[in-house]
């Protein structure tokens, strides 16, 4: 039996690429809502977690309508930046990241929220810049939610479905990942292909939050 | 710890790229009908052309409206006419629709189920649940109704149907043994993959309208592949190809 690794190599670029991408933008995020006293604090955390109640099939429905180049939004991204986001892989990196968001966001958040207010002042009046509090100070304090954001992040774009079902368009290379291909081969009765996706699926989420937990349990002590 | 883990990732990212670096070829978007003779196609067009081919399978009404919402799609094979009729008449395809094969309907089950007796035997009690694809998107499924009503039972069977998404998840209801007895495609239960399981007969052509099979050369396809699309259209149309889908189950225009 010929196994193609296409489908795995793809969800596991396409996982790292979120990853990275939500780190980028999630950490600086987490570290501003954490300390933001805003009024409409809850209206954008109530966004933020949305994609942990909503139906893939909503997102995946809304996200099509809007990379579609059958609509503005489409259109206008397709003319100025030669971007088409619907059935490609750079659409389902938008898509994960949205996707995927809160994952990374939640813990993070709550890790900077629970750090005492006395490890900045004190850092502060030692004379040390914001950057610098940031990188050397309150990051590696908060390590264990770093990773459990980090990794939950990636494990969940992992696992995705419905989403990429309604915007990727089974693409091989390109958007055919590999709960997708699972999909595909059970209905052409290929349960064997199937069986070897689902099952290094299921080996590589079960090592990772195992991962998780151990080294979680082991900051604790 | 975040710098380690920012270099492992550019370097997972680095592996990915490079080993996912593609080559030139066709993209086909086929109806699931053709699942099983699209690679005899693609193995005969790769030797006379050296020109690959990968399929991206759907229901026809699935992959009709992706095309709409901008995939990229060269050539697309449906299992009717209406479908690419539609892409062509709003300017998503290059070509009219034009018809490759004719699909034919067949009844099809992995129980122990008396099938001699057609479509009129989906009445009895042994039958719990029918499988069709769903008649909204699939060009088969639709013409299994249509045989329903030829066979004025359509009433009677119609509380026990269960909807597929396409032609090929039929073949996994009936092979995980969710419903008895399925629409399907000859092309499908003629299959080498598939041959030996179950039993089947062929619904017979006057209690369904022909399914003309058509295809279109896409605007993605004549823009980025001109000279592959045109030439994978031609192949399909050729002796060759005819002789390849005569011997999977279809008839021929």
């Amino acid at each position: 039996m010929i196994i193609d690794w296409q489908p795995l190599l793809l969800t596991f670029k396409l996982a790292s690429v979120t990853t990275a991408i939500l780190l980028c933008i999630g950490l600086p995020f987490a570290w501003w809502l954490a300390n933001s006293k805003m009024r409409f604090k809850p209206v954008i955390e109530t966004l933020v977690s949305m994609p942990l109640v909503l139906p893939p099939s909503v997102l995946g429905f809304y996200l099509l309508l809007a990379f579609s180049p059958a609509y503005w939004f489409g259109q206008w991204l397709d003319r100025v930046a030669g971007l088409r986001l619907a059935f490609s892989f750079e659409g389902l990196v938008v898509a994960s990241t949205i996707f995927s968001f809160p994952f990374l966001v939640h813990p993070i958040q709550a890790a900077f929220q629970n750090l005492p207010r006395s490890l900045t002042d004190a850092a502060l009046v030692l004379g040390k810049s914001q950057w610098q509090i940031f990188t050397r100070v309150l990051l590696p304090n908060i390590k264990p939610a770093l990773l459990s954001g980090t990794v939950l992040a990636f494990a969940h774009t992992l696992g995705e479905f419905g989403v990429v079902l309604m915007i990727g368009g089974n693409l091989p290379n390109q958007t055919r990942v590999a709960s997708i291909a699972i999909y595909d081969e059970v209905e052409s009765l290929n349960y064997a292909a199937a069986n070897v996706y689902a099952g290094v699926l299921f080996l590589v989420s079960f090592l990772i939050l195992l991962a998780v937990y151990w080294l979680n349990r082991r900051a604790a002590k | 710890m975040k710098n380690n883990l920012s270099k492992l990732l550019i370097a997972l990212l680095f592996i990915f790229t490079t080993s996912l670096a593609h080559t030139e070829q066709l993209t086909i978007a086929i109806a699931a009908n053709l699942k099983y003779v699209f690679d005899d196609l693609a193995i005969e067009f790769k030797k006379e052309t050296g020109i690959e081919s990968q399929s991206v399978l759907n229901s026809s009404g699935k992959i009709a409206t992706q095309i709409r919402n901008g995939a990229p799609f060269d050539v697309f094979m449906s299992a009717d006419m209406e479908f690419p009729d539609g892409l062509y008449k709003d300017g998503y395809a290059t070509t009219a629709a034009k018809p490759y094969a004719y699909g034919q309907l067949v009844l099809w089950t992995m129980k122990d189920i008396d099938l001699t007796r057609g479509v009129a035997g989906l009445a009895d009690s042994s039958v719990v649940k029918v499988a069709i694809a769903n008649p909204k998107l699939a060009p088969f499924g639709k013409q299994a109704l249509k045989a329903l009503d030829y066979y004025k039972v359509r009433a009677a069977i119609e509380p026990k149907l269960v909807y597929a998404d396409s032609i090929t998840q039929v073949s996994q209801y009936l092979d995980s043994k969710a419903a008895e007895v399925g629409f399907s495609a000859k092309s499908i239960v003629v299959a080498p993959e598939i041959a030996g399981k179950g039993k089947w007969v062929e619904v017979p052509p006057e209690a369904y309208n022909a399914i003309a099979q058509g295809m279109v050369i896409l605007k993605h396809g004549s823009e980025v592949n001109r000279d592959a699309a045109v030439k994978f259209y031609e192949f399909i149309l050729s002796a060759k190809a005819r002789e390849i889908f005569a011997k999977n189950g279809y008839q021929l225009p």
